[in-house]
């Protein structure tokens, strides 16, 4: 990696980097002067040609995603701008929100320039105080220079902002989730369709995007498509699903390494690269047992599964979810799987909205088999109800609304898949009399939370 | 059109149906939990799932739309799989106390969960959890909540704001802890409950539940019926085990409110079997006894239970004595808008063909005869121009001025809170702040009886700005230039001075009312009730024929009716004035028409020369009831009426009817006007004869016999034949006209009769009533579709009249002596005098009480607090009731409702002013004072 140049971080470190004339004094703004008298349609084309996709998770292609908002609509038209970062693992937009916050409202103007907004919405996660006070900051700054507000320039555009703080959920970066409670409402995911480019905010044709998303279109923006894409993983000719993995990424990299930090580095490189070049290695001298490749919900690489890029197609093939939002979590051999798993349970337990039968019961039961294996009343046959509980919830059994019962689901399918000599171990060992047991045993602890 | 196949079967439907709509009209049934018709789709329950091929998994198939060329398969093993798994992932919480169902229907749930087998595939490893919530622990006394047995699907949460706009459930905590709650956690009723029980009609398994019915049983049958209560018209099943009503439940496929209902008509049914109904005939003792029943005694005397027989042989040689005596002007009848059209029809026959007199009227008198005689002097016709469901889905903007829709009219109100919340602006100019005004985007509070002013300012700021619709005015209205002449001395500064209500405000309404077409206008007592009465009604009539908003859908004059058959009663001659369908008593020609079709032949020793109807409009109600005093009125034949109760000034109407030498009253309760009858028979509910009622739309609905009458008591229509039938025998008369006999077996006989002498009513006949066919007058033959909307194209009249009417104060205004303004209604428990209601046990559990409303400036003045005793007295009487300290009332107006009798009632205050042309009382303005408060 050593001819990559940081990208999104590279300003991070300078003094007072999150002032907007430090952020001038590099160049900052000067996109957006320039877009403001461009066909916003160019815009949207210079994205598209860019291959940009997604890094809230899903992955889906920015151009494309804007292109679906109808032409002709009357307005108004809403941006939100996802800054919930609620999956574990990841706090790579709050280094952006909080070091370089201009970076990210310019990628927020252009691209709500693009998409004909004339309202963005920050959807701030509420536990990201600084955050807030340093995008707040920004944007009054922006204001003053006239680069926000009615008439922006001259050019006839105008946009407002508006941070909008969450309330601590999970949910509430699901994009429709996200957009009940920007209404106020219960943050319950909606059903698609219709989707949010037809019918988001307030019922108006909205855009939701990753606020390391935005941040990227500003770059695009300063250099072009071609600069772009000359980072990354190029799509797989042999798929015609596979849209490629391009530009730079932030890898949040946690757990137990030598150095946990975020790391810029092109889409594409290996878990191993990551825990090894950027993290020092699994801490204390240990060997890794397992690696969550991006964020909790994605499920989890083994031992033997580090050569996995982590790139939007990699993980898919080795089992997992997807790239998710790229924030590694590394697991030593100390570290029992059974209470990972335990852990990760209580986690989607607690979080899922309660709206999906699957999502709602399926989590609480499986949090509930683990609390009991956990206490020592394991039956092997749990194993196998948590793997079919872990194949029937969620949106790719086709069961739920939102994404969040896969994330539940993956985990589980994931560690008794590739760890069932570990669960049967323990069960053995902590219910010697019990663990082949197939009566019904009585629930003894239920989730309090 | 779209083509789609499911399972094989192609169908054609049109864009945006959804899969499960598409297989619903082929009849496949796919399970649902969380999806109902009637509420907007939020896909979470995941058992209505389907395949579609080509795509890689399973789809909701309630909110997936269908595109053109999808292959869908309903059933496969793994569908059945993944629902019986839903099942089984539902049934892990599910919890219900009871260890025994037998008793009660089988609910949608525990069908599935059969039908799926779901039950015993479970795992019970981790099933079956303990009860995690308190049973029917909330103090609704309609609503019994169990959320153990809750699955989640939240059709109460989108029933209760969907449907009926209250927003009393949401959905509270997550994951697993996630649970239906009322407000923040309070009680339904603290939560602003309605006790409608659309969240229990909707709840697939029974975690809300209709308490009333909890452990009733399972029915026997089921029995469609229309609502005893409002004008609405609501349809719904009376439940019947062992001969008595155990559970009112919705017929979705009801025409006017489909699943919707209010508390009234959903949970207000136990009096059909409550122990005070009148059972056996009585009679004053003094009638039974050979030498004294000409000389009634001044206290009436004892009872005496009798029978029929006995009944009807007293009461007819009374009447006939009196009729020979002093001919038919001496005797009134009161028929009765909560009884059927055929009732009503006969009560007018009595009148005019046996005692050959007009003299017959009905409450109407004292709810809507100004708009009645206002709507035919400007229109022609006196009824609702529109359709409820018409103004909620196309009105561009509503007013609605002294009508307390979502109290009075509890259904249409929730449709309009409906139309609010699909953005149509509605104002609201009420001297109260009523709920419905929280809907709205403007409250206008107009000080009572100035709604002339208010209207004519609105009118004059049209004309000033030119919103008018010229055209219409011109084509199709007549009389405009002295209305423009009248509207122009009402300059908004001296409206402003009238009503209390800013210049600003007024030319905001009135930019928004008039520039929106169409714009629609809904009314009820708060404009009739007033010794201008049919001067407010003009005014209206003017606005709407001024911005052309006549015979258009989403627009009209919309009077509503408050009782359930008031329109029956009005439509069916039910007045002193006209024949059934509005043919006038005065007209030679039509009365001749009557006079033959009913012809009697007199015996020979009977005077009977003058063989013509009386032609001379006879009494009203308070006319007819003060006749009595006065020495004009001998007799009173009153079939469900309670004078005593609902007359204003109370004390005066008291006296009159006991000076009034014989009343026969027809009930079903004993009432405060038993006191002071002669004889007492006993009537039949709703729920236990049959016949039509009108509802305010002028829709003609059927109710059925259901359970039998309790002891004695007999159907109305069939004591008033009865009588009848005696009355001309003891007058020495028999039927000569094709319809002078009182020959029926069953009510569809009256209304055949009333489908020959009634244009309006021609076409609605027996058979397409039986048929199910939902009818709205005019239905002029048999094939006539019914008139959903009056006046298109041409007024009944021709052109339509404005009349230029100007501002008069009421009778009775404040002064020092008399500081406050009193205004009447109702409140949502209860329903005209109360006499149901109040034998009604949930409805009196929740409005136990008469309430005053008093603002909080007066109240502090008097050292009021809310809930205090207090008195109220005017220049007639005293009212004793529990203040409530509201801003629903401005400063210096009280208000008060005439539910609760004797010293509870309002109309001991009120006063008996009338409309000098429709006769209407002006309930809504009078001056009183507090007596002290305790
Ligand atoms: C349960 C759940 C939580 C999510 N949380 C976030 C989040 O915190 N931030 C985010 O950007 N996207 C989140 N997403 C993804 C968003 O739904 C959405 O795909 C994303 O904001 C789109 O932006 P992008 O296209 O720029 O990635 C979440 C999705 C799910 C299912
Ligand atoms: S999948 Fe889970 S979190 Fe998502 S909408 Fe359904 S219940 Fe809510
Ligand atoms: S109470 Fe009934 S209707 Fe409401 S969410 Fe629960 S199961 Fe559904
Ligand atoms: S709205 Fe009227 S008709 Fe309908 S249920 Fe209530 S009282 Fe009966
Ligand atoms: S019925 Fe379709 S998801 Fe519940």
């Amino acid at each position: 990696m050593a001819e990559f140049e940081p990208v999104l971080l590279a300003n991070i470190n300078r003094p007072n980097s999150f002032t907007r004339k430090e952020y001038e004094a590099t160049g900052g703004y000067q996109s957006w002067k320039k877009v403001l008298s461009m066909d916003r349609n160019d815009v949207i084309d210079i994205v598209k040609s860019s291959n940009l996709r997604g890094r809230g998770g899903a992955g889906f292609p920015t151009g494309l995603k804007w292109t679906f908002l109808p032409k002709d609509h009357p307005g108004p038209i809403y941006f939100c701008l996802n800054a919930d970062e609620s999956e574990p693992g990841t706090f790579n937009n709050r280094i952006l929100m909080e070091q370089d916050p201009h970076q990210v409202l310019e990628g927020l103007m252009i691209s709500s320039y693009a998409t004909r907004t004339s309202t963005a919405y920050i959807y701030l996660r509420y536990e990201y105080p600084g955050c807030n006070k340093r995008l707040q900051d920004a944007i009054d700054e922006c204001y003053a220079a006239g680069y926000l507000g009615d008439n922006i320039q001259g050019s006839g555009y105008s946009l407002n902002i508006y941070i909008h703080q969450g309330a601590a959920a999970y949910i509430c970066g699901e994009e429709t989730g996200l957009i009940e409670s920007i209404e106020g409402k219960r943050a319950w995911p909606r059903i698609k369709p219709p989707f949010p480019a037809i019918e988001g905010v307030f019922r108006k044709p909205t855009v939701v995007n990753n606020v390391e998303t935005v941040a990227c279109v500003k770059h695009i923006l300063d250099r072009g498509a071609d600069w772009f894409k000359s980072m990354g993983v190029p799509a797989d000719p042999n798929n015609p699903r596979d849209a490629g993995s391009y530009g730079p990424k932030l890898y949040c990299l946690s757990g137990h390494v030598e150095k946990p930090g975020c790391y810029e580095a092109p889409l594409g490189l290996t878990a191993r690269q990551l825990i090894e070049d950027f993290g020092g290695g699994c801490w204390k001298g240990r060997s890794v047992k397992a690696v969550i490749p991006g964020g909790i919900s994605m499920g989890l690489l083994g031992p033997d599964e580090l050569d996995c890029p982590l790139d939007f197609a990699g993980p898919g093939k080795y089992g997992c979810l997807g790239l998710g939002t790229a924030a590694a979590v590394v697991i030593d051999d100390q570290t029992s799987i059974v209470d990972f798993l335990h852990n990760s349970a209580r986690f989607f337990a607690h979080e899922s909205c309660g709206q999906c039968t699957p999502c709602r019961e399926g989590t609480s039961w499986a949090l509930k088999m683990l609390n009991r294996i956990k206490a020592g009343r394991g039956r092997l046959k749990d194993l196998d109800l948590l793997a079919e509980i872990g194949d029937t919830i969620g949106i790719i059994p086709g069961t739920t609304i939102c994404g969040l019962s896969d994330g539940a689901a993956w985990p589980i399918k994931n560690a008794i898949k590739k760890f069932r000599g570990e669960f049967e171990h323990y069960i053995k060992r902590t219910n010697p009399d019990g663990y082949m047991v197939t009566d019904p045993v009585p629930v003894f602890e239920t989730t309090a939370h | 059109m779209i083509r789609v196949e499911l399972d094989g079967q192609q169908i054609d439907v049109s864009p945006g149906t959804t899969v499960y709509e598409a297989a619903e009209q082929l009849g496949m049934r796919i399970p649902t939990l969380c999806h109902h018709a009637d509420l907007s789709p939020v896909g979470s329950c995941r058992m209505c799932l389907v395949e579609i091929e080509g795509w890689d998994r399973p789809q909701t198939s309630c909110n997936l739309p269908c595109t053109d060329g999808m292959k869908i398969t309903t059933s496969s093993n793994s569908l059945q799989n993944a629902r019986q798994s839903m099942l089984r992932l539902l049934l892990e919480h599910y919890h219900d106390a009871a260890s025994d169902n037998s008793h009660r229907p089988q609910t949608e749930f525990e069908r599935l969960v059969e039908e799926y087998d779901a039950q015993n595939k479970a795992d019970p490893s981790c099933m079956q959890d303990q009860q995690r919530y308190p049973i029917d622990a909330d103090d609704n006394p309609f609503i019994r909540i169990d959320l153990n047995q809750c699955i989640l699907c939240t059709k109460c949460v989108r029933a209760c704001s969907e449907i009926q706009g209250r927003f009393v459930w949401s959905v509270a905590e997550r994951g697993d802890q996630t649970r239906i709650v009322c407000g923040t956690d309070q009680t339904m009723l603290q939560a602003g409950c309605e006790s409608c029980g659309a969240c229990a009609a909707y709840c697939p398994t029974g975690a809300l539940a209709d308490r009333m019915a909890f452990r009733a049983g399972k029915p026997d049958r089921l029995v469609r019926t229309t609502c005893s209560y409002c004008g609405v018209g609501c349809q719904f099943d009376l439940n019947v085990k062992d001969e008595r009503i155990i559970q009112v439940t919705s017929a979705a496929d009801a025409p006017v409110n489909g699943m919707a209902m209010c508390v009234k008509g959903r949970y207000g049914y136990d009096f059909v079997h409550h122990s005070e109904r009148l059972t056996r005939p009585q009679v004053r003792q003094y009638l039974l006894q050979e030498t004294d029943w000409r000389q009634r005694p001044a206290d009436r005397g004892p009872w005496v239970e009798v029978d029929w027989e006995v009944a009807l042989d007293v009461t007819s040689r009374k009447l006939a004595e009196i009729w020979q005596e002093s001919g038919g002007q001496a005797m009134g009848v009161l028929s009765s808008a909560k009884c059927t059209n055929e009732e009503n029809y006969l009560m007018q026959k009595f009148a005019r063909q046996i005692l050959r007199t007009n003299n017959v009227d009905h409450c109407a008198r004292l709810c809507h005869s100004s708009t009645v005689a206002g709507l035919a002097m400007a229109m022609g016709s006196g009824a609702m121009s529109n359709s409820m469901q018409d103004i909620a889905e196309n009105a561009a903007a509503i007013l609605i001025t002294g009508s307390n829709t979502t109290e009075q009219h509890p259904v249409f109100g929730a449709m309009l809170r409906q139309a609010a919340l699909r953005g149509c602006p509605i104002v609201v100019a009420d001297p109260r702040r009523i709920d419905i005004a929280e809907f709205a985007v403007m409250h206008l509070r107009q000080k009572p009886g100035t709604d002339v002013a208010l209207i004519n300012g609105l009118m004059h700021l049209a004309l000033e700005n030119g919103w008018h619709d010229a055209d219409f005015i011109r084509q199709r209205c007549e009389g405009f230039d002295e209305l423009q002449a009248v509207v122009q001395n009402y300059s908004p500064n001296r409206v402003a001075e009238i009503t209390g209500i800013s210049e600003a405000d007024l030319l905001a309404a009135a930019e928004l009312l008039c520039t929106a077409k169409p714009m629609a206008v809904i009314w009820a007592m708060g404009i009739t009730q007033h010794t201008t009465g049919v001067s407010n009604v003009l005014s209206l009539a003017n606005l709407q024929m001024l911005l052309g908003n006549m015979g258009v859908p989403g627009g009209g004059v919309n009077p509503l009716r408050g009782q359930n058959n008031v329109q029956g009663a009005c439509d069916m001659g039910a007045l002193p004035n006209v024949f059934p369908g509005y043919q006038r008593v005065d007209d030679t020609g039509i009365s001749d028409k009557f006079a033959s079709a009913w012809d009697l032949q007199a015996a020979e020793h009977v005077d009977d020369s003058n063989r013509a109807l009386d032609q001379q409009p006879g009494l009203t109600v308070t006319e007819l009831v003060n006749g009595g005093q006065e020495g004009r009125i001998r007799s009173l034949y009153i079939l469900g009426e309670d004078p005593a109760m609902t007359e204003p000034d109370s004390n005066h109407a008291k006296a009159c009817l006991a000076a009034t030498e014989f009343i026969v009253l027809q009930e079903i309760f004993p009432s405060e006007t038993s006191e002071f009858a002669d004889v007492l028979l006993p009537g039949a509910t709703f729920a236990e004869k049959e016949g039509n009622f009108t509802n305010t739309e002028r829709r003609v609905q059927p109710i059925q016999l259901a359970v039998p009458a309790p002891g004695e008591a007999l159907p109305d229509w069939l004591i008033t034949s009865r009588l009848a039938n005696q009355v001309l025998e003891r007058t020495g008369r028999t039927p000569l006209g094709e319809f002078a006999a009182w020959r029926y077996a069953k009510a569809a006989d009256v209304l055949r009769e009333i489908n020959s002498l009634t244009p309006s009513y021609q076409g609605i006949t027996p058979e397409r009533i039986a048929a199910g066919e939902s009818l709205q007058w005019p239905v002029t033959d048999a094939n006539h579709p019914g008139t959903p909307i009056l006046h298109v194209g041409k007024f009944t009249r021709g052109l339509g009249k404005f009349h230029a009417v100007d501002y008069l104060p009421a009778v009775e205004l404040p002064n020092d002596e008399f500081p406050l303004l009193l205004t009447t209604g109702r409140v949502l428990y209860h329903w005209h005098g109360g006499e149901m209601t109040r034998r009604a046990a949930g409805l009196t559990a929740v409005c136990p009480e008469p309430l005053v409303e008093i603002s909080p400036d007066d109240a502090a003045k008097h050292a009021i607090a809310n809930g205090d005793w207090i008195t109220l007295e005017s220049r007639r009487g005293t009212l004793h009731a529990r203040a409530c300290v509201t801003n629903r009332v401005a400063a210096g107006v009280v208000f008060g409702n005439f539910h609760f009798p004797q010293k509870g009632n309002v109309n001991n205050l009120t006063i008996g002013a009338l409309d000098p042309v429709a006769k209407i009382p002006e309930y809504k303005v009078c001056a009183v004072r507090f007596a002290g408060s305790s």
